[in-house]
């Protein structure tokens, strides 16, 4: 249970996917604009590296170590979180069309965000059992959400704050993140 | 050696198999989505959210539904092309009278009007309007901060600095009106886009008079317009104190332009196109800190 907990904070704080791993920087600064969009693509990024976390927990566990292996990781990850990506979004669109719309542009967005391939990464890497990789991954997609959310409204919040012009947009949003960064390595001493 | 690639082929073939089996196990997509599709395709894409819906697709969606909110909810960047007005009409089986729903955005304003003091807030019209009413003596004269430069999803609106005035590009607008609801003092007007002429100021109320004497620029409510027009299509709007033009009698003669002293008609679209007013017009509102 410790163990448990210590991996869920440890990427939710002190390796937080985005300020400490520099994994999932696109959607940091494309989708950081608007709270509401921030939310829902922290959301689906969570659900989709979930989704993700099970499966390859499962292929890598009981498939790619008792053949040995596991060089094959990144490309079996890639092919399955990609087939993954497109189910879930069959199923939205045929069950739930608010949810589709809503969600929309997003999900194939993730298909390609690195975070989703780093966290089955990790997991591959530090040998978790299903159970941790399922913490891990809801740990990452907690810690990716938190960012999105902090960023998008200090952002919303920078809109009305008298810029210069050459720094207006992403260069201020730039020096935003690294203040940021700053500010989490105080987790550091956490655990 | 051969493990490795059978445990990829397979798990590639289980794969495309899983997502074959979710297509052929759910229900199919409702008809409202495939024709919504089919629709929006139609549609600019621009996603400017001008008609009332979150993007094109929403819009294609309501469409679908019900084809005549194309009447209440009007795609203005349609109207302004003929060839995909014409394949929408085919594809939503309507028929569109392309004269009466084409307009364009006029700010009914003049520009040059006094200020009361420096103001030094937030850039935005909106947070100006809320301090004292504004900071222009005339409470229907154009702030010049451009909000409305925000909205416009054509780029057409600048500030002429000289005036201090938002000016909006005939050529570029597509009437679309969303500058017309964010303008925080409601002095930016749809005019048909065959109009020949526009009347450059927005008073409200025959109360105003404290605005009116202080703006140079303003109507001054001679009424020659009312005298010198031919056809009847200027009228005297006694509530208001201001000339009310029916653009559907205006036989473009320009007396009216020819005579008004302080020049609030003007003939419509020229009076924005001379070369020489355009060069000194500028994108974007670093007017706020310096000459306000």
């Amino acid at each position: 249970m410790n163990n448990l907990l210590t991996i869920f904070l440890g990427l939710v704080l002190i390796n937080n996917f985005i300020l400490a791993k520099f994994l999932g920087l696109c959607p940091f600064f494309g989708v950081s604009k608007k709270l509401s969009n921030a939310v829902s693509m922290g959301a689906a990024v969570t659900l989709v590296m979930l989704i993700a976390s099970i499966a390859t927990g499962i292929i890598y566990n009981y498939i790619l170590v008792p053949y040995n292996v596991q060089f094959m990781n990144i490309i079996i990850y890639i092919l399955v979180i990609a087939a993954l990506v497109q189910i879930v979004e069959i199923v939205i669109k045929r069950t739930n069309i608010m949810l589709y719309n809503a969600l929309g542009i997003y999900l194939p967005l993730i298909t390609t965000n690195c975070a989703v391939l780093g966290i089955t990464l990790i997991n591959a890497q530090n040998n978790y059992s299903l159970l941790q990789s399922i913490v891990s991954a809801l740990g990452g997609g907690l810690g990716f959400t938190l960012m999105l959310v902090i960023m998008s409204a200090i952002r919303e919040k920078n809109e009305l704050a008298d810029t210069p012009k050459s720094m207006k947009g992403l260069p201020i949003a730039f020096i935003i993140a690294s203040l940021l960064s700053l500010a989490f390595m105080g987790f550091n001493g956490l655990l | 050696m051969w493990i490795p690639i059978i445990i990829l082929t397979a798990i590639g073939i289980i794969s495309g198999v899983l997502i074959w089996v979710t297509n052929r196990v759910l229900p199919p997509e409702p008809e409202s989505l495939k024709k919504a599709e089919e629709i929006s395709g139609e549609l600019p894409g621009m996603n400017c959210g001008a008609c009332g819906y979150p993007g094109c697709f929403a819009y294609g969606q309501a469409l679908a539904k019900d084809k005549n909110v194309f009447f209440s909810n009007t795609c203005a960047t349609l109207l302004q092309d003929q060839k995909m007005l014409t394949s929408l009409e085919k594809t939503l089986n309507l028929k569109i009278d392309r004269n009466a729903m084409n307009k364009k955005a006029v700010v009914a304003c003049n520009g040059n009007s006094e200020t009361i003091g420096t103001y030094l807030g937030v850039g935005s019209c909106k947070s100006a309007n809320k301090i004292l009413k504004g900071f222009k003596t005339c409470p229907y004269g154009c702030l010049g901060l451009g909000d409305c430069i925000k909205v416009c999803p054509q780029n057409a609106i600048t500030i002429d600095i000289d005036k201090n005035v938002a000016v909006i590009d005939p050529q570029k607008c597509n009437g679309c009106g969303l500058c017309v609801k964010e303008c925080p003092r409601k002095i930016i007007k749809l005019v048909p886009a065959n109009a020949k002429i526009v009347f450059l100021c927005s008073y409200e109320s025959i109360k105003d008079i404290p605005g009116r004497e202080k703006c140079d620029f303003g109507c001054i409510r001679c009424r020659k317009c009312v005298k010198a027009c031919e056809s009847g299509a200027i009228t005297w709007n006694k509530e208001k104190s201001i000339p009310e033009i029916d653009y559907s009698k205006c036989i473009s003669c320009d007396k009216c332009i020819e005579v008004c002293p302080t020049k609030v008609l003007r003939k419509y679209p020229d009076f924005y196109l001379k070369p020489k007013e355009k060069s000194k017009m500028s994108q974007g509102r670093d007017i706020c800190h310096g000459d306000v």
